[in-house]
């Protein structure tokens, strides 16, 4: 089918569908709705799981956090003084919603700082909690003394749950006896969630999380914030299931704790991970599979299974029941997906694909360019001009930094002015405290003692995200992108701090963000002309060749308009032509952005040539400090680091 | 010894290696030179099987190397230095060099070589109870080449070993790759400094996008416009 004519042929079946059903009478409508909300949820989750990697066990909670609102403030019957009076479902769903982000917001907070196998473990236990919480908030009786403020008092319905549960009004629509104006309901919740959510993703807000996903100390290095990036994944997808549980919990009338174990929260999992995650598409179709394979498929096979049961005369098939056989067939679904695509059924595959033939492909393996000094983005220039007016001499001061790790002191007392606008090479052995400098200046590890003062004020305390906001960028000594995202967007990652989109914003675009996001793409296109990667803009970063990566590393990093730049060994892995290409371009930084210059760096041609001044540590104590020439004579660094075989060029 | 007979290798659609042909013959020391995305790092990656030849065949002393295993491969007696490192971030230095020797069969003679790599560098030695992730970039360098010697192979792959080292260390490297070559080890050395594995190499093979466009004697490339232009950096 034609790429222009999907869109509207899928909204013209699903809004004929229903009709058709009726006039089939096939019954599947409520099947299908029950899917969507399930769907919804999965959508949620894949916020979590699929945009910023973390992995959620427990995310049924946030389901029955949505789906209680709605009993709890439109039940007509509840014990409840407080609820004695239903609330219109219009409100409650809002309500919901909001319950269900706070309650995300409440989750988020304590697992901010872990990952992986203890995240997931956390969630499982307030997806457990939860339930529990549920059962036994149907008896509450409070006692201080003698006196009983609270005796006895029905919050939740306990065990039976609540029933019934108000339905939505609507003039002349029968929510009542049909299931079609519900499915409306829920497509219409459903798209709206969905085109939400696609702005989300295509906005600095989903380029965070992904960055997150990808690499969060990156991220972080990148002018990330990762608290309240993850908070917001937490919020955000848990504010949907809100609006699910709240549709499911009207739909149905009646809700028991026993609908949001822990199998609900591993069966919208399962969704995300057999559909793709990360992919909205993925996430649909997996939902979509997973709720008619049980509500509908399994159901309808048991029948033709008895049925030939019947006709060959076997007795154990006349008695089956495969629905009781559903995890089964999960288990065997995901492990079947999982082994022939990983990446799930609609996910974004793992090897490249280069559309056409072999040789469109040349240009990946090939190198680009070299970086087109001449082609210095004109934006960049401006901010460099713009900020030129600073009084201090010294750029950076650093005074007595002490680290030590368990019995090993890394750095020893190391003190450096870094002058404005100046190259300072920082060299010495392997292990010497180099890369522990840096990661010390922008923010990555405290230092035990000394002082660190960036543009005249402290640095102390800071986390990475606010010192690049502060104007300091780094490249890392192993290469650090972020490997799943498109060249342009490690670029666009670097300029998220200094845009301002909202979660509003991503989702209305006022005229305001719109110019903001399109300045922000020229930006990073200029920015990659520059550095001779605008071939590549849509790669995947992982595939680039290794100075490719390098590269674009730095251009992430001057995508965060640093007034220093702190490169490590930037020329590792590079041949002489492109060492030399990328010596050039480093100089041009200075000289035409007045940028100030930390370089790590082991080949002597390039840290000679171009570093003003140069400072030697060897086991985190700063043996030498001086101009290359001198430091070149210096014999504890001869000793040290640059070896007898070392002979310095003629004209350094 | 080693024999690449016209290798085709693909990551997905993309040609990486477009017929590579390359030999070494036992106690050499043969350099593969070439820019970042040439096809040097999927040359070594094909001999140990880590990625698959679409067409072409590796072989290794009469061994079909292009269908076996990677620790199969290891077995007949390869060993590599990977790039970017790759050591066991959370295993100690000590255990990342006894899981070097995992498939030798003389466990006797695996204590003296721990001595030999702790000679070679004795930062190491200092290190050894540290996690392998806690070492700064040029100490991950001297383990991983440190397990790959621990193999005590026939055929080293080491894939730019210089890399994130200091000068110093580069001098000492290249000495070692001298020194167990003397002991009957032979190696396939791919370096971004081109001149330095050129000083130590017998002979040498430039790769250009995925094809070998020149091979000579060592001190020949040295003298090659080609070679001095691309990739010494010379004017």
């Amino acid at each position: 089918m034609r790429r222009a004519l999907r869109w509207p042929a899928l909204v013209a079946v699903l809004l004929v569908y229903p009709f058709v059903d009726r006039g089939l009478g096939l019954q599947t409508v409520h099947a299908v709705s029950d899917g969507m909300i399930y769907v919804l949820l999965a959508l949620g989750l894949n916020i979590v799981v699929g945009y910023a990697g973390l992995l959620d066990l427990g995310y049924a909670a946030f389901f029955a956090i949505g789906a209680y609102a709605m009993g709890l403030l439109n039940s007509p019957l509840l014990g409840s003084p407080l609820y004695g009076h239903p609330w219109s479902f219009w409100l409650c769903i809002w309500l919901a919603a909001a319950m269900s982000a706070l309650l995300g917001l409440a989750i988020g907070a304590p697992t901010l700082r872990v990952r992986g196998d203890y995240l997931a473990i956390i969630t499982l236990g307030f997806g457990e909690i939860i339930p529990v919480a549920i059962r036994n908030l149907g008896d509450i009786t409070l006692e201080i003394g003698g006196w009983r403020p609270i005796e006895r008092l029905n919050l939740t319905g306990g065990e039976n749950g609540v029933n019934p549960i108000g339905r939505p009004y609507l003039p002349g629509v029968p929510f009542e006896t049909d299931p079609v104006p519900w499915y409306f309901l829920i497509l219409v919740i459903g798209a709206a969630s969905l085109w939400a959510m696609n702005r989300l993703r295509d906005s600095r807000l989903g380029r965070a999380w992904m960055a997150i996903r990808e690499d969060e100390t990156a991220a972080d290095c990148t002018g990330v914030n990762p608290i309240s990036t993850k908070l917001l994944a937490f919020a955000l997808g848990a504010s949907f299931s809100g609006f699910a549980g709240s549709v499911y919990a009207a739909k149905l009338q009646a809700i028991t704790p026993g609908a949001f174990e822990f199998q609900v929260s591993i069966m919208l999992l399962c969704m995300v991970v057999l559909g793709g995650a990360g992919s909205l598409k993925g996430v649909i179709l997996g939902g979509m599979l997973i709720t008619i394979f049980d509500r509908v498929v399994l159901s309808q096979t048991t029948f033709f299974v008895r049925w030939i049961g019947r006709a060959v005369g076997v007795p154990a098939l006349v008695s089956a029941d495969l629905t009781l056989w559903r995890w089964f067939f999960f288990g065997l679904g995901l492990v079947l997906v999982m082994l022939l695509r990983p990446e799930g059924l609609a996910g974004r595959r793992v090897r490249p694909i280069v559309v056409g033939g072999d040789d469109l492909g040349d240009s990946h393996v090939e190198p680009a360019p070299a970086p087109r000094v001449d082609a210095l983005p004109g934006w960049l220039r401006d901010r460099a001009a713009r900020g030129g007016a600073s009084a201090t001499a010294s750029i950076l001061e650093v005074q007595g930094v002490t680290r030590r790790f368990g019995g090993v002191v890394a750095l020893n007392e190391v003190d450096l002015v870094v002058p404005r606008g100046a190259i300072i090479g920082l060299i010495g052995p392997n292990g010497a405290g180099k890369t522990t400098f840096f990661n010390i200046v922008t923010g990555l590890i405290r230092p035990d003692a000394g002082r660190l003062v960036f543009e005249g004020a402290s640095l102390a305390g800071l986390r990475p995200n606010a010192i690049v906001r502060r104007g300091i960028a780094r490249t890392f000594q192993s290469i650090r992108l972020f490997p799943e995202m498109s060249v342009l967007e490690n670029v666009l990652v670097g300029e998220h701090c200094r845009l301002g989109a909202t979660v509003a914003g991503a989702v209305l675009r006022p005229p305001g963000v719109v110019a903001e996001e399109l300045r922000a793409r020229d930006r990073a296109r200029e920015l990659l002309a520059f550095i001779g990667l605008d071939g590549k803009a849509h790669d995947l970063a992982r595939n680039l060749p290794y100075g490719d990566q390098r590269r674009l590393e730095i251009a992430r990093a001057l995508a965060t308009e640093p007034r220093l730049l702190l490169l490590d060994e930037p020329t590792a892995g590079m041949n002489p032509r492109e060492t030399e290409t990328l010596t050039v371009l480093i100089g041009s930084l200075r000289r035409e952005l007045d940028l100030t210059i930390l370089l790590i760096e082991h080949d002597m041609e390039v840290v000679m040539g171009i570093s003003d001044q140069i400072t030697v540590l060897d086991y985190g104590v700063r043996i030498a400090e001086g101009s290359p020439a001198e430091i070149q004579r210096h014999p504890r660094v001869i000793e040290a680091y640059l070896g007898t075989g070392y002979e310095p060029e003629p004209h350094a | 010894m080693l024999e690449l007979a016209d290798v085709h290798t693909y990551y997905g659609n993309i040609r990486a290696l477009r017929g590579v042909s390359l030999s070494v013959a036992p106690g050499e020391i043969v350099t593969l030179i070439g820019s970042n995305g040439a096809g040097k790092t999927t040359t070594l990656r094909t001999i140990l099987g880590t990625v698959r030849p679409r067409r072409g065949s590796v072989t290794f002393n009469g061994h079909r190397l292009d269908t076996l295993a990677t620790d199969r491969i290891v077995r007949l007696g390869v060993a590599q230095s990977p790039e970017g490192r790759r050591i066991f971030p959370r295993m100690t230095v000590l255990e990342n060099l006894e899981l070097g020797a995992f498939a030798r069969p003389d466990r006797a003679a695996i204590a003296p070589d721990l001595e030999r790599v702790f000679a070679l560098f004795p930062r190491l030695a200092e290190r050894t109870a540290q996690q392998g992730g806690t070492l700064s970039g040029g100490e991950q360098q001297m383990l991983a080449i440190g397990r790959a010697l621990m193999a005590r192979p026939t055929l080293l792959l080491l894939d730019e070993p210089s890399m994130g080292l200091a000068p110093i260390l580069v001098e000492t490297i290249f000495q070692i790759v001298q020194d167990i070559n003397r002991q009957g080890t032979t190696i396939l050395l791919v370096e971004q400094n081109a001149r330095m594995a050129l000083r130590v190499a017998h002979r040498g093979y430039v790769i250009q996008t995925g094809r070998i466009v020149l091979q000579a004697a060592a001190v020949e490339l040295l003298r090659s416009d080609l070679v001095r232009k691309t990739y010494l950096g010379e004017k």
